[in-house]
């Protein structure tokens, strides 16, 4: 039994302790807005926020992290109205969309960590996160946006 | 309002750009409008004109093969509701008149919205039949050629959207395969007693081209799947097959004089002598690359009772195929397989044919197991079974005349048949042409008396597939790469060079001076330089120029312009979007994406040895939609051809030095 604090509630999974928060997300908890795209922490597709920071739920095991707040996409906001999700909106940024649960959360918690980052600074943390149809740019300006409007 | 459209949706917008299609000629109310893929199309109404009226997306054609159709078919059904109306209100059918989603009598002050039309019994008269004539001139468009908001993309943001691996149905397990480490061996189990005692694991077949463990979790079937013990024939011709090997094989062949050369396009009177002593000659190499897509291969099925009938859910680029694989491995028709079209996450080419391994196992594992299986490769499963872009090895041949003008040019291209690996019941060995290596190779837009593109076909050595791009990727790569090279031979230089060879084709130097004039072309910051190609995409065309620079060891891409005239955009936001992921998607090709193999098996496991472009390659981009009032088309592949040797050709202008393989060689 693992006791996981997950978009502000407590659940017990009955899952062995090493297992990744992503597979305790997908398939336990149905939470299935983080994605799977690598499983090495190469891709970013399954970023979570660990006490408000960016982390890969694929790298972490469920048994390390009890006692921790852990966010999902489907806990970033109550009506999907996050600054970072309007501006994904207003920028138009998702192509496929497979990636862009993780890029939101890792955009989120650089604008919470610093609310008006500079573009190198953008740059730098999103190159963590991969997306394969290239919607780098519009990224970019939705950060820029949300950073702008707030 | 619910339209159902037929293209299946990979990222690229079809589930908006279509039914704006038909939303325009029906003049619907847009705000209304909720859109569905076709699954099963049965009655075949939904297929695509242009790829033999199956539902089959690829190759940039949706788009350009459902406009007149689904223009056809928005203001059949607005005439239809028209009937309807003016049998409902009992006044004559010219009378009847709509707007937004309402219709109108005029005369009578009477309207009636779409919806409320569609309950009423259709009364039994002729459909008056709509011709082309009648359909709104273009002046009168108010969707078509608008940014409207993507349908798709409040879901994407809250992590809402479905695709195939997110499905979760009653009583469904997960599965997990050990495969052959070399295409085409089978496995013996030694032993699954190790994978059987695991918590979660339920399972353990084996099927012809691997070893299944079906568990209550994905995490669970991984931890079985490492446990087991298994050997395979080991019989495979493909044991031997090496990637190094093969670009020498393809080398050797390109040169050999008395190759077996398939003729892709030929013009003049084929007169030329390539031996002669003054021929220039050049050699391109392009190497294998893998698709990459976001969302690693998977399939739901659940088969049915009796056994004769499956619901599937599949990201898949043609529904049609994936309903014929289904019905051909359960023995039925049809008309029992429910197909879910699901969002994929990201294709390019990957998921095409894929279904007939991947969704013929997913259907074996749930007709044995009683119940719905979801099965999922990992992501090293999918770099290590990738269907990669052939391989490419081309030799140019070309003469110039006194004055300078390219007279003949022979582009031979030494590859594998990637048409044959994918669509063998299509394969004709008496013609042996090869759209999917070949296409672009004609060089349509070029001015050149004699001109001739070969196919060199060499024998496979791995699975392959079509890659963002298609044919165009690489031999635009080569093409325009050794444009550059003629250029400095005639003493001229690539702009003027190109528009001479351009003085027949109007389009093509409209993005071509469009370009030159955007990117100021040649007048790169100091420390850095352009590079400009011309490299269309079947009935699209585009131009690009990159600026680059070396920082160190490290090549950067500061900034790309690229004009494209598409004939017209039906959704210009979302054409943008896939000009600029294609150009980023050429780049990556230049930058470090190769798939090797070593003794049959891919050499590459995952994003740390196999890495797609990341934000900080990333160039400024810039894109300029020419509309030329041309039929529209589509805008998947345009970015890519273009990219790589617009890239090149900047390195060489920089370093005198021109990077005559992709990726580019390390530089040292």
């Amino acid at each position: 039994m693992v006791n996981l604090n997950v978009n502000g509630r407590t659940v017990e999974i009955d899952i062995s302790p090493d297992t990744p928060l992503l597979w305790a997300l997908r398939d336990e908890l149905k939470l299935t807005g983080t994605r799977y795209g690598c499983g090495a922490g190469m891709c970013g597709a399954c970023t979570v926020h660990l006490n408000g920071e960016a982390m890969f739920s694929c790298q972490l095991r469920v048994g390390d992290i009890e006692g921790d707040t852990i966010t999902t996409i489907e806990g970033l906001s109550p009506e999907g109205d996050h600054p970072v999700q309007k501006a994904w909106i207003a920028e138009q940024v998702p192509q496929c969309g497979y990636c862009q649960s993780g890029q939101i959360m890792r955009a989120a918690a650089l604008l919470s960590r610093s609310p008006q980052p500079s573009r190198d600074e953008i740059v730098d943390e999103m190159s963590a996160n991969l997306c394969r149809c290239a919607t780098y740019s519009r990224i970019i300006r939705a950060i820029e946006r949300a950073a702008q409007e707030g | 309002m619910t339209i159902m459209y037929g293209g299946a949706e990979m990222g690229q917008g079809a589930n908006t750009a279509l039914p704006m299609i038909v939303a325009e000629e029906l003049d619907a109310d847009w705000s209304t409008v909720s859109t569905e893929q076709v699954g099963n199309d049965l009655d075949g109404v939904y297929g695509n004109p242009s790829i033999g009226g199956i539902l089959y997306t690829a190759g940039s054609y949706t788009v350009e093969g459902y406009f007149n159709g689904l223009r056809q078919a928005g203001a059949q059904a607005r005439q239809i509701l028209r009937q309807m109306a003016a049998a409902h209100w009992n006044v004559p059918v010219p009378e009847v008149t709509t707007r937004q989603g309402t219709l109108l009598h005029n005369a009578t002050g009477r309207t009636m919205r779409y919806g409320e039309v569609a309950t009423l019994v259709q009364p039994d008269m002729p459909v008056e039949a709509v011709a082309d004539e009648d359909l709104k001139p273009r002046s009168e468009w108010t969707i078509i050629g608008t940014d409207v908001d993507r349908l798709d993309i409040p879901d994407k943001t809250t992590g809402a959207t479905r695709y195939s691996i997110d499905v979760d149905v009653p009583d469904m397990v997960y599965a997990v395969q050990l495969l052959a480490p070399v295409e085409g061996e089978a496995p013996t189990i030694n032993s699954d007693a190790a994978a059987r005692v695991i918590d979660g694991v339920l399972d353990v077949m084996a099927l012809p081209n691997s070893v299944a463990v079906l568990a209550r979790s994905f995490w669970a079937a991984v931890a079985g799947r490492e446990a087991l013990d298994v050997s395979w024939t080991e019989t495979s011709p493909f044991r031997t097959a090496d990637s190094e090997a093969e670009l020498q094989n393809l080398t050797t062949a390109a040169d050999d004089p008395n190759a077996d050369a398939v003729v892709w396009e030929s013009r003049g009177d084929g007169g030329e002598d390539y031996s002669a002593g003054n021929v220039i000659t050049a050699h391109y190499t392009t190497e294998h690359v893998y698709h990459a897509q976001m969302e690693p291969l998977n399939v739901v099925a659940s088969v049915d009772e009796d056994g004769l009938g499956a619901e599937i859910w599949i990201g898949t680029q043609s529904q049609t195929v994936s309903v014929a694989i289904a019905a051909a491995v359960l023995g039925t028709t049809p008309d029992r397989i429910r197909l879910n079209a699901m969002q994929m996450g990201g294709a390019f080419g990957r998921r095409t044919w894929f279904a007939r391994e991947m969704l013929r196992d997913a259907l074996i594992l749930s007709r044995a197991a009683g119940r719905p299986v979801k099965l999922v490769w990992t992501r090293e499963d999918d770099v290590k079974q990738g269907w990669l872009r052939a391989a490419t090895v081309q030799r140019f041949d070309a003469i110039l005349g006194e004055n300078g003008a390219l007279e003949a040019l022979r582009h031979r291209v030494a590859a594998p048949s990637t048409f044959q690996f994918v669509q063998p019941d299509r394969w004709n060995p008496e013609v042996r042409t090869d759209p999917l290596i070949m296409e672009g190779s004609e060089s349509r837009d070029y001015d050149i008396p004699e001109f001739r593109a070969e196919h060199i076909q060499a024998p496979r050595v791995s699975r392959l597939s079509a890659w963002r791009g298609i044919g165009w990727g690489p031999v635009c790569f080569g093409r325009e790469c050794f444009i550059d090279e003629l250029a400095e031979q005639a003493g001229s230089d690539p702009v003027s060079f190109r528009r001479r060879l351009l003085s027949n084709s109007p389009r093509g130097l409209g993005v071509f001076d469009a370009v030159v004039a955007m990117s100021d072309f040649g007048n790169a910051p100091e420390g850095r330089a352009h590079g400009i190609a011309f490299a269309g995409y079947k009935s699209s065309y585009a131009s690009g120029v990159a600026e680059v620079s070396y920082e160190g060891e490290r090549l950067r891409v500061h900034r790309f312009w690229a004009a494209v005239d598409p004939g017209l955009a039906i959704h210009p936001q979302s054409y943008l979007s896939q000009v600029e992921g294609g150009i980023l998607f050429g780049l990556s090709s230049v930058l470090a994406e190769r798939s090797s193999f070593t003794a049959g098996q891919i050499d590459q496991n995952n994003f740390y040895d196999y890495e797609p472009i990341r934000m900080y390659d990333v160039p400024e981009i810039e894109v300029q939609i020419i509309d030329s009032d041309n039929p529209p088309s589509g805008g998947g592949e345009i970015g890519v051809p273009m990219a790589a040797p617009a890239i090149a050709n900047a390195v060489r202008a920089l370093t005198g030095a021109a990077p005559n393989r992709l990726p580019f060689p390390r530089r040292t």
